[in-house]
């Protein structure tokens, strides 16, 4: 399997974008070379906006181009468009119901050594409480690719969270997107592990080393859509009795909590286990150290999915 | 084109809307008093915007960046015949009505954007004037209309420097300065100082007005570049929040309010009797 930097990937299929409709725009706040828009700029500069470092008004700025019917691609860090701009995406996005995409990079703690103030462990939180917003986490290249094409054709307002740590490729480049649409990566009846973004790829790994080690089968299911949430997908994983939500997102708010609510309005009985950021300030640390420190990678799924496959099943009372 | 006294009495009448509907309910009356003459000049004798085709891509783009100024609003375009004025009177703040303490979109096709929250309106405006150059529309002018106090709004400024750097001259921005915030007077509060300077050191073409004088109002937008051109105007409009109505004047306490029967009379009979000394002669 080859990797892939989801940031490259993105920035660069703008061009693609730029190219099949001559109504799609880019807005950037002085970041347009880290968000890896250089290629859309060079080709398209009357369509490429930068407003300079002013994340909010770069999203109301991409608001008006959307109210004149453009297709408005606007292009952050994931902490500054949805923290920064927050309410300009409530107010100026949302609440008008306008064309405009919202992509993050630096999702999660993929900033790792940049520290807290990029890192965007919120973010989900924060734009799935917002109504009208489609929330998406892309895992892979080629889920990103078309994620973004159908993107182009759905006219409502959209959140793309995206991590800049590489990714190995999972899908090939047909994969089907849909809001409200998940993809069962590793298919398993003893266990589940439920995650998006860069998680995705440690759960197959974790996935197989389990099998190997134990002879149990665990689903992997990338939740590539965080709003609206695959609750099929959840029910079915959730009868399996062992339930591992994975993100990396803060624990509160995140793809956990989400799936924690559906499972509990489910009435489904089940083990459940959330993993992803704890509710605290972490010092600046490179991602993989976080990812190993807080079990989101190989060896912590593994081992947070294997001591919940062990568990003693208490005898009931008679 | 109506004359000066048309739209003298225009205003006059919506004043008294703004009144009759301020004994029913509580309204931001101060802040839409001030800017009530503006309001009906840029309503009745200057934009482009057809009641009967409002999405007509020729048409002028109104965002009411002090979005509390809702109630002016409506009623400028129920004289233009978006609705009636009772209709305005009858509606506001009711559950199920289409008028209230801020402009909806949800429930008013005639808001081209939703507003309410400060510093919102100038920002997005500037998307939508970039948005028309990028189609090619070089007829359209978007005008927003904002508070002096709004001015505190960071992204008011962000926004200045962006409408100069893409040369948006078919962006003016009237700026309300009544003196005035919820809190008291602006000078009070923070260092605002001189809004025109500013406005101008950004690289925006600023008119100064007295923007309780319909004469100066409809010499200064008669006179407005062409949507073509390639710098943003500011219309700086010097006003009285609460014009018109002697309690209410210069008064932090008519931010929000509602009014009784007793202040109703005397206040129509202040405007009545104002409009009659100005054209009596």
């Amino acid at each position: 399997m080859s990797k892939s930097l989801l940031r490259n990937v993105v920035g660069e299929y703008m061009l693609t974008l730029g190219n099949k409709n001559y109504k799609v725009v880019i807005v950037n706040a002085d970041l347009a070379g880290t968000c890896r828009n250089k290629s859309f700029w060079e080709k398209f500069p009357d369509r490429a906006f930068n407003v300079g470092i002013a994340e909010q008004n770069m999203v109301s700025f991409a608001a008006g181009l959307a109210h004149e019917g453009f297709i408005v691609y606007a292009f952050s860090m994931a902490p500054f468009i949805t923290m920064r701009a927050c309410e300009q995406v409530r107010t100026d996005v949302a609440y008008g119901n306008r064309n405009v995409k919202l992509i993050g990079v630096y999702a999660g703690v993929s900033g790792g050594i940049s520290g807290a103030t990029h890192w965007g462990v919120e973010d989900v939180g924060i734009m799935a409480a917002i109504p009208n917003i489609t929330v998406f986490e892309i895992s892979d290249a080629n889920q990103a690719k078309r994620l973004l094409d159908f993107s182009l054709d759905y006219d409502k307002p959209v959140y793309i969270r995206c991590g800049v740590e590489p990714v190995e490729d999972i899908y090939n480049e047909n994969i089907e997107i849909k809001p409200g649409g998940s993809y069962t990566v590793v298919e398993g009846y003893d266990g589940a592990i439920l995650c998006s973004g860069v998680v995705v790829q440690y759960a197959v790994a974790a996935s197989e080393k389990i099998q190997l080690e134990t002879g149990k089968s665990i689903r992997v299911v990338d939740m590539y859509s965080i709003k609206p949430i695959d609750k099929e997908a959840i029910r079915n994983a959730a009868q399996t009795g062992n339930v591992i939500v994975a993100q990396d997102h803060n624990i509160i708010g995140g793809l956990g909590s989400i799936v924690a609510t559906v499972i509990a309005q489910a009435g489904i009985k089940t083990d459940l286990k959330i993993l992803g950021i704890p509710d605290r300030f972490v010092p600046m640390a490179h991602a993989k150290y976080m990812y190993h420190k807080f079990s989101l990678d190989t060896e912590g799924l593994t081992t947070k999915m294997k001591s919940m496959l062990q568990k003693v099943t208490p005898q009931r009372s008679k | 084109m109506k004359t000066v006294k048309e739209l003298d009495k225009a205003a006059m009448e919506i004043r008294v809307n703004l009144l009759r509907l301020c004994n029913r309910e509580v309204i931001h009356i101060g802040g839409d008093l001030s800017i009530t003459d503006v309001m009906t000049v840029l309503w009745l004798n200057q934009i482009h915007y057809d009641p009967q085709n409002i999405y007509d891509e020729t048409r002028d783009r109104f965002i009411l960046s002090k979005g509390h100024a809702s109630a002016v609003t409506s009623f400028c375009q129920a004289a233009l015949g978006c609705f009636s004025p009772e209709d305005v009177i009858n509606e506001y703040a009711t559950d199920q009505g289409r008028f209230s303490m801020h402009s909806c979109n949800l429930v008013n096709p005639y808001v081209e954007v939703s507003t309410g929250s400060l510093g919102h309106g100038m920002p997005v405006a500037c998307g939508i004037a970039a948005g028309l150059r990028l189609k090619g529309n070089t007829s359209s002018r978007v005008y927003t209309v904002m508070g002096d106090g709004e001015q505190s709004e960071g992204s008011i400024w962000e926004a200045a420097m962006n409408a100069v750097h893409y040369k948006l001259g078919n962006l003016v921005a009237v700026v309300d300065c009544n003196g005035l915030e919820a809190d008291g007077f602006i000078k009070d509060i923070t260092g605002l100082n001189d809004i025109a300077e500013k406005y101008r050191c950004f690289g925006w073409n600023v008119i100064e007005i007295d923007g309780n004088n319909i004469a100066e109002i409809k010499n200064a937008f008669a006179n407005l570049p062409q949507a073509s051109s390639l710098q943003p105007t500011c219309i700086i409009a010097h006003t009285v929040k609460g014009k018109g109505v002697s309690f209410m004047e210069n008064n932090v306490r008519w931010h929000t309010g509602k009014i009784t029967e007793d202040e109703l009379e005397k206040a129509l009979s202040e405007l009545y009797s104002a409009y009659e000394r100005r054209w009596s002669a």
